[in-house]
C-alpha cells in the first residue's frame, strides 16, 4: 500500500491501456492518422493485456489479496481516465507517454520490492 | 405492445436515473468530500493546533467529570478521545432513544468547552451524504431507496449503453452536443464502473439492518443488540440495575485497555452511567485490513472489572464489515485515497452528464415550444449540479467570515449552505438556461477561488507566513475553482440548442449510430470551432 506500489500500478496500467486503445483503429487513427496494421494491432493488444495482468500480479504480490485487487482497480480507473483525456485533447502524446511509463514502472519495481 | 429487451432497459435506465439523479449527485459530491472529512474539520477549526500529545486517560476523566455534572442521568455517554489530527474531546450523550442526541466539544487540556469556533466541520458533509440533513430515519430511507434505484440504473445502463466497452476510450467532444454528453456519461460511468457498483452496493449494506430488519427481528425476538453481540460486533452491555451507583475513574481502565490492544483508542462509551450496573466500553480504531471492525473491551462501571471483549469474527461478519470498510476506505493511504476521491468525482460527473444528456436528447425542434417537464428538468439540473458547489463554497466561506463567538454559529453555517444552494436553484428557474449555467458555475468558481484568500486574511495563517497547515486544503479549493471556471467557460461557448435534424424524439440516446470517421485524417484543432458552431 505504499505510494511506490501504486505508482508502479499506475504506470503499468497506463501503458497497458494506452496499448489497448492504440490497437483500436479509431484511436490509432487519432494518434497516427492511419489505421493500425493487423499485426501491429495484435501485438499492441497482447502488450496491453500483458501489462494489465502484470500490474494485477504485482499488486497482489506486493500488497496481498486484501488490498492488491482494490489497489489494482483503483489504478486502472485512474490510468484509463488519463488515456481518455489524452486521446481527446492531445492524441499525439499518448504513444510517448506510454513509452515513458514503461521504464518508469521498471524503475519503480526494485523500490517496490524493497519497501 | 412488444418492446425489445434493450429498449425496455433504456426506458428503465433513463427514468430511474432522472428520478434519483438530483439527490444522488448531492450524495456523491458530499460523500466524496467525506474521504477528506478529517482534513475539512481541521481546516474549519483553525484555532486548534494539531499534533500536541494528549494523554487519553486524563482526557477520559475530564470528559466524565463534565458529563457527571451535565448529564448524570443519561442513558449513555459517548466520549471521542483526542487524536493527533483532532485535538478535541468530542462528547455525545442521550437521555433516552427518543430525545435528540446532545453534543459538546471540550478542550483536552482543561476539560472546559473548547474555544475553537463552533462548526459542524466535515461531519456535516458526512451526515448529509446519508441523511440529507433530515430527521435521521427519513434521510436514511430516502438515500437508501435512491441507492437501490442507482443499482437498477447501473445495471440497466450497462445493457442500454451497449457500446460502452467498444467505445471504452472514446470521448468525442466536438461531434455534437448530444454525442459529447453521451460519451462523457459513458466514459465516467464505465471507467469507474467497479467503483460505482461497489459504492452503491456497500452503501446499502452499511444500513442493511435498518432497511431489512425483519431477519434480525425474527431470529432474536426483536432484541437487535443481541444480534450485534452474537455477530461479534460489540461486547455485551448489561441492563440497568435500577438503583444508583458510583462510576469508577476512567483513566486506569483506559490504561488497561490500551495495554491490551495495539490500535489507538478512539472512543469510550458509558452505558447507564448513574446506575449500579453501568458498563464502560473501550472502542479502538479498526485493525489494519479491509474490514471495518473496531476492537472493543467492556468493563464493569462500578468495579472496573473486565466484562468481555470482541474477538475473532466469523466469515459472515467479516464479509459484511469488509463491505463497510470498502465503502469508507479508511484503510487507504494518501495515494489510494486520492484515487477513491477521483472515482467519487467520476460518479458525480456520470450522474450530472446523464442529467444533462436527458435534456439534450429531448431538445425541442426549431418550431416547437419547450414543454413544462423539459423546462423543469433543465432548471433542476442547474439547481442541483451548479447549486451544490455554490452551497459548499458558501459553507466554507461562512466558516471564515462569521464572527467566531456568534451564538448558534454552526447552525448558521448550515443555513448559509442551504440558502446559497436554494438561491442558485431559483436562478435556474428564472434565468435563460445557458446563462443560468454560465452564471452559477462562474459564481461557484469565484467563491472557491476566494476561499484561500479569505482564509488567509481572516486567520492570518497562510503559506507566505510560513504556515503550511492548510496548503493541501487551499490547493484543493483552487483546483476546484479552476475546474468550475473551465466548466463556466465551456458553458459560455455553447450556443442555444435546437435540434436541427428530423431526429425521432423517441430515440434513446444510446441508439444513435456511432459515426465512423471518414477516410481522411481529421484536422482536429483547426476544425474545432466550426464543428462546435454547427453542432
Amino acid at each position: 500500500m505504499t505510494p511506490i506500489v501504486l505508482a508502479l500500478n499506475l504506470a503499468l496500467s497506463f501503458a497497458g491501456l494506452a496499448a489497448l486503445a492504440l490497437s483500436l483503429d479509431r484511436h490509432h487513427r487519432d494518434a497516427f492518422l492511419t489505421r493500425a496494421p493487423t499485426n501491429r494491432a495484435r501485438s499492441l493488444r497482447w502488450t496491453g493485456w500483458g501489462a494489465i495482468l502484470l500490474s494485477l500480479a504485482a499488486s497482489i504480490a506486493l500488497d496481498g489479496w486484501n488490498f492488491g485487487p482494490v489497489q489494482w482497480i483503483g489504478a486502472l480507473t485512474g490510468a484509463a481516465l488519463l488515456v481518455v483525456a489524452l486521446l481527446s485533447y492531445r492524441p499525439g502524446w499518448l504513444r510517448p507517454a506510454a513509452l515513458a511509463a514503461l521504464p518508469l514502472a521498471l524503475l519503480a519495481l526494485p523500490f517496490a520490492l524493497r519497501g | 405492445m412488444r418492446q425489445g429487451f434493450r429498449q425496455s432497459m433504456a426506458w428503465l435506465h433513463t427514468w430511474s436515473g432522472l428520478v434519483v439523479g438530483w439527490v444522488l449527485f448531492a450524495v456523491f459530491v458530499t460523500g466524496t468530500a467525506t474521504y477528506y472529512r478529517a482534513e475539512i474539520s481541521e481546516w474549519m477549526r483553525p484555532e486548534l493546533q494539531a499534533g500536541a500529545s494528549i494523554e487519553s486517560g486524563r482526557a477520559a476523566d475530564l470528559a466524565a467529570d463534565y458529563l457527571k455534572a451535565k448529564a448524570p442521568d443519561a442513558q449513555g455517554w459517548f466520549i471521542g478521545l483526542p487524536q493527533p489530527e483532532k485535538p478535541l474531546i468530542e462528547l455525545h450523550w442521550w437521555k433516552d432513544l427518543v430525545s435528540p442526541m446532545q453534543h459538546a466539544l471540550l478542550d483536552p487540556r482543561t476539560g472546559a468547552p473548547t474555544q475553537a469556533r463552533d462548526t459542524q466541520g466535515g461531519d456535516f458533509l458526512y451526515r448529509f451524504h446519508f441523511e440529507l440533513n433530515m430527521p435521521p430515519l427519513w434521510g436514511r430511507w430516502i438515500v437508501g431507496i435512491c441507492a437501490m434505484i442507482l443499482l437498477v440504473a447501473l445495471v440497466s445502463g450497462i445493457i442500454t449503453h451497449r457500446r460502452i466497452f467498444a467505445d471504452f476510450f472514446t470521448f468525442r467532444r466536438h461531434k455534437s452536443a448530444q454525442r459529447g454528453w453521451l460519451d462523457a456519461h459513458n466514459v465516467t460511468g464505465v471507467l469507474a464502473l467497479p467503483f460505482h457498483l461497489m459504492i452503491a452496493y456497500t452503501g446499502i449494506v452499511t444500513l442493511a439492518p435498518m432497511y431489512v430488519p425483519w431477519g434480525i427481528t425474527a431470529a432474536f425476538d426483536g432484541d437487535a443488540p443481541r444480534f450485534f453481540v452474537e455477530a461479534g460486533l460489540s461486547p455485551e452491555v448489561r441492563a440497568p440495575a435500577g438503583k444508583p451507583g458510583g462510576l469508577v475513574s476512567l483513566a486506569p481502565l483506559v490504561a488497561a485497555a490500551e495495554a491490551r490492544v495495539s490500535e489507538p483508542l478512539e472512543h469510550v462509551a458509558v452505558y447507564n452511567p448513574g446506575d449500579a450496573a453501568a458498563t464502560i466500553v473501550a472502542i479502538f480504531e479498526e485493525r489494519k485490513g479491509l474490514a471495518h471492525l473496531h476492537p472493543q473491551i467492556a468493563f464493569d462501571g462500578a468495579t472496573g472489572a473486565e466484562l468481555g471483549a470482541t474477538g475473532a469474527v466469523r466469515p459472515a461478519t467479516h464479509i459484511s464489515t469488509a463491505f463497510v470498510g470498502l465503502h469508507e476506505a479508511h484503510f487507504a493511504g494518501p495515494a489510494l485515497r486520492a484515487l477513491f476521491f477521483l472515482c467519487g468525482l467520476m460518479g458525480a460527473a456520470a450522474i450530472a452528464s446523464g442529467l444533462v444528456l436527458w435534456s439534450v436528447a429531448r431538445l425541442p425542434k426549431a418550431d416547437e415550444r419547450p414543454g413544462f417537464g423539459f423546462r423543469l428538468v433543465r432548471a433542476l439540473n442547474v439547481g442541483a449540479v451548479a447549486g451544490l458547489p455554490v452551497g459548499l463554497a458558501a459553507y466554507f466561506l461562512a466558516n471564515r467570515l462569521l464572527p467566531v463567538g456568534l451564538a448558534g454559529r454552526a447552525d448558521i453555517e448550515v443555513r448559509i449552505f442551504f440558502g446559497a444552494w436554494a438561491m442558485i436553484a431559483l436562478a435556474g428557474l428564472l434565468r435563460p438556461h445557458l446563462r443560468a449555467w454560465r452564471e452559477s458555475l462562474g459564481l461557484a468558481s469565484l467563491l472557491f477561488l476566494a476561499i484561500p484568500v479569505v482564509s488567509a486574511l481572516t486567520t492570518g495563517a497562510h503559506p507566505f507566513d510560513g504556515e503550511a497547515r492548510f496548503l493541501g486544503f487551499d490547493a484543493a479549493m483552487l483546483a476546484t475553482g479552476l475546474l468550475l471556471a473551465f466548466a463556466a467557460y465551456e458553458a459560455g461557448r455553447a450556443r442555444p440548442q435546437r435540434r436541427a435534424v428530423q431526429a425521432d424524439p423517441a430515440a434513446e440516446p444510446a441508439r444513435i449510430p456511432a459515426p465512423r470517421p471518414a477516410g481522411t485524417p481529421q484536422k482536429r484543432n483547426a476544425a474545432l470551432p466550426q464543428a462546435r458552431r454547427s453542432a
